[in-house]
């Protein structure tokens, strides 16, 4: 099951006309996607867009009721291909992915689904991971639109645009037998909004209406000839017939008065940093009553010549306000002004920045630089930069240091952790080897404590990226790869890879039982268990069927069995490759499991032992080993009580959920006698209490524990 | 242009602490009121413990809108520096961060923020004390915001077992600070309404609204400032009174310590060594109590008898029993994770059998052991380790400490005739061997790399003395900070080479 529930959201997937959803935008696409008659769905989980998939997967009921078919693809060139279904069929269809990374993996299914286009309507969701809080590379998808001839919608980001984008989508698909991308970026796929409902319509045609065959069109296969024609129908109709619907439909929206010396365009999902600092500068309001003619571009790509001609006729200049590297729309509308020799003056990212979130600072030092050179210019907007500005370089003297940043980190108790530790053990002892890291939780290792990994290739790539390292290093290179990552594409691009050319190198799978950093989705091999939906297919089986030699199992947080196997896997006599399956299931989801089932025992007067981990405040020295061993949330440091020392002492909370990694590193790395394992025994047996007195009894016999701490230093 | 301001609030907590759950309860609050709301955040990966943040904007008794699907208001998605009315944060550090990136303005922001901090891993990973200085934070965020309501809610969530975003939202709906009228009746309901842990969150709620003294950020850095009780000084005896006042709690303190350790003999040795240097020139007080306390610390070094002592002592079950929350008529077992090397057993024995049998065996062996504590034969076991404490002055490991304080006591007082400022680092330099096992080892080579590379050539003027005290701290901190890298190398190396260069100049 998905860690987040949608109990309550997926209630409002079913309102109707007239009602008030209120909730996320992404969740509301996906009421949108509904409301549009999808016949089906799919895609691969990834932040901000993960909430579409979890939402449906739990909204199963109402899918059948419509006869809405669900497909948790295995990676985004399964989902792009899923589209191949609105090709020869009158069915819509949708599916979503985070992008740029996503849209990679999917790029040669989406170029053979672009050329022959399609008869329903498709649909790609894709979350624009870019700017803060982002996890990927920084680059645009803007390209893949250009060069497959896909549509490309960056609405504005309140509710009903959203929602109307994603119907208008659709049509305009069918319209111009083009897929559209329909990209998100992660504020907006958050936003909690509202938007008026309509009913949902079930398809003509689905899973519960079922089709007969398409007869034999040979224009419908990617396969030459076909494609020349394709290509061609790109350029001839299809891009005609959509600049037209674009047009008449109005998807792009002129704000504000009709004529004026200057203007603005902006792409959609802009619109509303903008609007916050033309309102700033006087020249709006709240309710984005614009004072300067504005072209928001809720396409960006095609874009209609024409209303770029006729917006700029007449003005001096336009203000091009468009995020991330290359400039593709001021390249664009910079030649559709030549060629229609209209003089309008163009600016863009001459006065904003090239690179980089279009945060409220960098549009207001843009839109101040461009009003200024137009004399337009709002003392306003200028003052309250210099006073941000001001401020930011006074803190920043006053704080001596930069803030310590705070970047995400494994969570308590987390399986993957104690890996970690003996990796950092095995490098102190035997010299660091080269380390290929990827994409999931894992890649958290590359942050402190652990600070390691040489390189990071994508989801599933690290094996497949130790290949010429591994032929050129004095070491085995180990390579780390989660199940998910796995299963995405790292078994046939990394294993099958690695096999066929007798690569020497180590490769760690993190078996924790889902797609853990996405927020626990299921997966091939996740276990069957109540309500889930995995199959449980064996990574063992797997690699042995590809002929794998060398496979040893191990418990992550045994750390000392996990050093000695990777030791072994590193100094092993055998060539080839050697994979070691670290086997801990995700404590998020464990706990999650776990927890109702404690609380229910625990009412029902059952005998439950909570064990947890302690630092004894007396014994530690303060240095701290522990902690740069494992980084654990729950492991922390407090103030030493102690007169005589000042170091803070390591301390453990209540949140440990005694995974038992501090025990374990403390025997392993000999680290000080100060921690202890403590184990509650609640509603203990009678069995329990008896052997509790004979050990009380004995140990009172004794004279009791030692002397107590001298009453000097108790006394304070 | 008319301008209605939307009101604006930011949200900074941290990954996994509730704050969506804390912008959901204000975004349904503020719907519930009649006003329209639009908010956003930043989760992605940072879910898992990074720093997260949420951003509201309210339009007052707007909510009619909400019904409207053609235009409603335009929000911005990005809190904009200088433009938010109220920042709440779960965290000291990510409440100064949102001041450094500007959020927090005296124009116009009030600041709710939790005094408590959660430690960022370079601050928990530094040896010794790597703590940023809340006090300093707590100053700067007190300074920028127009109204600051810093206390320690965390230490109140703790008290009423309630989630911190309950609390914040209680001492919000309290403060009266929030510059959209949203009845505390309409903040129960939207946690009613949210479903969530309901009856904890209500406990919060009430437990932030309860008027509070105003505390301010603590500032536990109370440094190498003795803490030292009332009771204590009554035990000042006559003996103490031969030392600079400044010195005396530590002194009382170490004599506790060491006669808990060995004996009342012990700990007069203890006052024998420290006495000739309580009227020497240039020992004021701070050098004596630095002098006191390495000392203290020093000879009463954790020996494996040592630990079974602590181990054993009577408060740690209750203590633990606290500290767990284990409820009346649980059983609780302590099992303590020990693993004694070669060098801890061996420096068991009378010192030359110790040594002859060291020679004899591999170094890093070592024997994990678990022992339960609480149960009648790990109790045994420690309880024999402890009794062996009559022996201990016999042993290789006490000569060996013994032989150690004698030669740091002898470069502290060489050090003390030639610069006093410099036999306080000499002092300083004890700090470097602690711990256990690797831990010490490395301090402990560490500390003798300092002594042969720079405090005796300092000391036999082969190394210009001007620079005495300078070097040996240098060398100190670089041993401290990275006691298992090159920096210390590379530090011997740079005064080497810096003195080199002023012999040449000075020839
Ligand atoms: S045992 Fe240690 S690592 Fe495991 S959850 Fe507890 S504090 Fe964290």
């Amino acid at each position: 099951m998905p860690e987040v529930s949608f109990h309550q959201q997926i209630e409002s997937l079913r309102l109707g006309a007239g009602e008030i959803f209120y909730g996320e935008g992404i969740l509301a696409v996906t009421k949108a996607l509904l409301q549009s008659g999808v016949s089906y769905v799919g895609g691969y989980q990834g932040a901000p867009v993960s909430h579409l998939l979890d939402a449906l997967v739990q909204s199963q009921g109402l899918l059948s009721e419509l006869g809405v078919h669900l497909e948790t693809c295995t990676n985004e060139a399964a989902a792009a291909a899923m589209l191949a279904a609105s090709i020869n069929y009158p069915l819509r269809g949708a599916v979503t992915w985070k992008s740029i990374v996503g849209t990679n993996v999917a790029a040669d299914a989406l170029s053979n689904l672009a050329s022959p286009g399609v008869e329903g309507g498709a649909l790609i969701i894709v979350g624009e991971d870019y700017g803060e809080g982002a996890s990927v590379i920084q680059e645009r998808t803007y390209a893949f639109a250009l060069k497959s001839s896909l549509w490309l919608l960056d609405p504005r980001p309140d509710l009903p645009s959203l929602v109307r984008s994603v119907e208008m989508a659709f049509e305009l698909s069918e319209t111009s037998n083009t897929p559209v991308i329909l990209e998100l970026r992660i504020r907006a796929c958050h936003m909690f909004g509202s938007f008026a409902t309509k009913d949902n319509v079930a398809p003509a045609h689905s899973a519960n209406r079922r089709l007969g065959p398409a007869p034999f069109n040979y224009d419908r296969l990617s396969h030459p000839p076909a494609t020349f024609r394709q290509e061609a129908d790109k350029v001839e109709r299809r891009l005609p017939a959509a600049r037209r619907f674009i047009f008449e439909n109005k998807l792009n929206e002129q704000l504000g008065p009709r004529e004026g010396p200057i203007g603005i365009i902006v792409q959609g999902g802009l619109f509303n940093v903008l609007n916050g600092r033309l309102a700033l500068a006087g020249l709006s309001d709240v309710d984005g009553r614009v004072a300067i003619p504005t072209l928001v571009l809720n396409v960006v790509h095609p874009l209609v010549p024409e209303e770029i001609t006729r917006f700029c006729a007449g003005k001096s200049a336009v203000l091009v306000v468009e995020e991330g590297a290359p400039d593709f729309l001021e390249q664009a509308i910079g030649q559709i002004l030549r060629k229609a020799d209209v003089g309008t003056q163009l600016c863009g990212k001459d006065v904003l920045p090239m690179a980089g979130e279009y945060t409220p600072l960098a549009v207001g030092k843009g839109l101040a630089a461009f009003l200024a050179r137009h004399d337009r210019a709002g003392p306003a907007l200028e003052q309250w930069i210099a006073r941000v500005e001001a401020q930011q370089a006074q803190v920043g003297k006053a704080l001596v240091a930069p803030l310590p940043a705070r970047p995400p980190t494994f969570c308590t108790g987390c399986p993957e952790r104690p890996v970690f530790a003996a990796m950092k053990l095995l490098r102190r002892e035997m010299e660091p080897v080269h380390i290929c890291a990827d994409i999931g939780c894992h890649s958290f290792a590359t942050f402190a404590p652990f600070s390691q990994g040489n390189s990071i290739l994508g989801y599933g790539m690290s094996l497949a990226s130790a290949a010429a390292v591994s032929a050129t290093q004095t070491k085995r290179p180990i390579s780390v790869m989660g199940d998910g990552g796995f299963w995405h594409n790292g078994l046939i691009t990394g294993v099958a890879g690695a096999i066929f050319n007798k690569d020497d190198s180590v490769l760690i799978v993190m078996n924790n039982g889902y797609a853990s950093a996405t927020g626990q989705q299921e997966i091939v091999s996740s276990a069957k268990e109540a309500g889930g939906r995995g199959p449980g297919i064996d990574i063992a089986t797997a690699l042995k069927s590809l002929g794998v030699g060398w496979i040893k199992r191990v418990r992550t947080y045994r750390v000392a069995s996990v050093a000695r196997t990777l030791r072994a896997a590193l100094r092993s006599q055998a060539k080839g490759l050697k994979v070691v399956i670290a086997d801990g299931e995700c404590q998020l989801a464990r706990q999650r499991r776990l927890r109702p089932e404690t609380a229910r025992r625990l009412a029902a007067g059952e005998r439950v032992v909570r064990t947890r981990f302690w630092v004894d405040p007396e014994v530690c020295t303060g240095d701290h080993s522990c902690i740069r061993l494992s980084g654990c949330p729950s492991l922390n440091i407090k103030p030493n009580e102690d007169p005589l020392r000042s170091d803070p002492v390591a301390h453990v909370n209540n949140d440990c959920v005694g995974c038992g990694l501090c025990g374990e590193v403390a025997h392993a790395a000999q680290l000080c006698p100060s921690f202890a394992q403590i184990d509650i025994i609640q509603n203990p047996t009678g069995w329990d209490r008896l052997k509790q007195r004979l050990s009380t009894g004995f140990i009172r016999l004794l004279g009791g524990g030692g002397r107590s701490k001298p009453a000097l230093v108790t006394a304070e | 242009m008319a301008h209605v301001q939307p009101i604006t609030v930011l949200i900074a907590a941290l990954g996994g602490e509730g704050g969506g759950v804390l912008a959901s309860w204000l975004h349904r609050s503020a719907i519930a009121e009649g006003h329209f709301v639009q908010g956003t955040s930043i989760p992605g990966v940072a879910q898992r413990t990074g720093a997260t943040t949420y951003y509201l904007e309210i339009v007052p008794h707007a909510g009619a809108r909400h019904r409207r699907s053609d235009r409603g208001p335009v929000l911005a998605l990005n809190a904009a520096p200088g433009e938010v009315d109220l920042v709440v944060a779960s965290e000291l550090l990510e409440a100064t961060r949102a001041v450094a990136q500007g959020f927090v303005t005296p124009e116009r922001t009030v600041l709710l923020a939790s005094s408590a901090r959660v430690f960022t891993i370079d601050e928990k990973a530094a040896a010794g004390d790597g703590r940023l200085d809340a006090q300093a934070m707590a100053d700067i965020a007190r300074r920028c915001s127009r109204l600051a309501i810093i206390a320690d809610f965390t230490a109140i969530a703790a008290q009423a077992q309630a989630p911190l975003n309950a609390v914040l939202l209680g001492a919000l709906a309290a403060s009266g600070v929030l510059p959209v009228p949203i009845s505390e009746d309409a903040f129960r309901a939207a946690i009613r309404a949210e479903g969530k842990a309901v009856d904890a969150n209500l406990r919060g709620f009430e437990a932030g609204r309860a008027p509070r003294r105003t505390a301010s950020a603590q500032g536990d850095k109370t440094g190498d400032q003795t803490r030292a009780s009332p009771p204590l000084m009554h035990l000042v005896s006559q003996q103490l009174e031969a030392f600079a006042p400044q010195a005396r709690a530590v002194i009382a303190e170490g004599i506790a310590r060491l006669t808990d350790y060995q004996d009342a003999a012990f700990a007069n040795r203890y006052l024998a060594r420290l006495k000739p240097f309580a009227s020497r020139p240039g020992a004021e007080g701070r050098f004596l109590r630095e002098l006191a306390r390495h000392l203290a610390l020093r000879m009463s070094v954790e020996d494996v008898i040592r630990v079974a002592q602590l181990k054993l002592r009577k408060e740690r079950v209750l203590r633990v029993t606290h500290e767990a929350r284990a409820r009346a008529g649980d059983i609780v077992d302590i099992t303590e994770y020990l693993k004694p090397g070669a060098e801890e057993i061996l420096g068991l024995l009378p010192p030359r059998l110790g040594r002859w049998a060291l020679a004899r065996i591999r170094h890093d062996r070592a024997w994990p052991l678990k022992v339960t504590t609480t149960r009648a034969s790990g109790f045994l076991r420690l309880k024999a380790l402890a009794a062996l404490k009559g022996w201990r002055p016999h042993t290789l490991r006490f000569a060996e400490e013994e032989a150690w304080v004698e030669r740091w006591l002898e470069l502290v007082d060489r050090a003390l005739a030639m610069s006093p400022a410099a036999a306080q680092e000499v002092v300083a330099t004890a700090a470097l061997v602690r711990g256990y096992a690797d831990t010490y080892k490395r301090g402990l080579a560490n500390w003798r790399k300092i002594v042969e590379c720079v405090i005796e050539p300092m000391l036999a003027g082969r190394l210009s003395r001007a620079h005495f005290a300078d070097a040996v701290l240098q060398a100190r901190l670089a041993a401290a900070k990275d006691p298992e890298g090159e920096a210390l190398a590379e530090t011997i190396a740079a005064i080497r080479r810096s003195a080199a260069a002023e012999h040449a100049a000075a020839e």
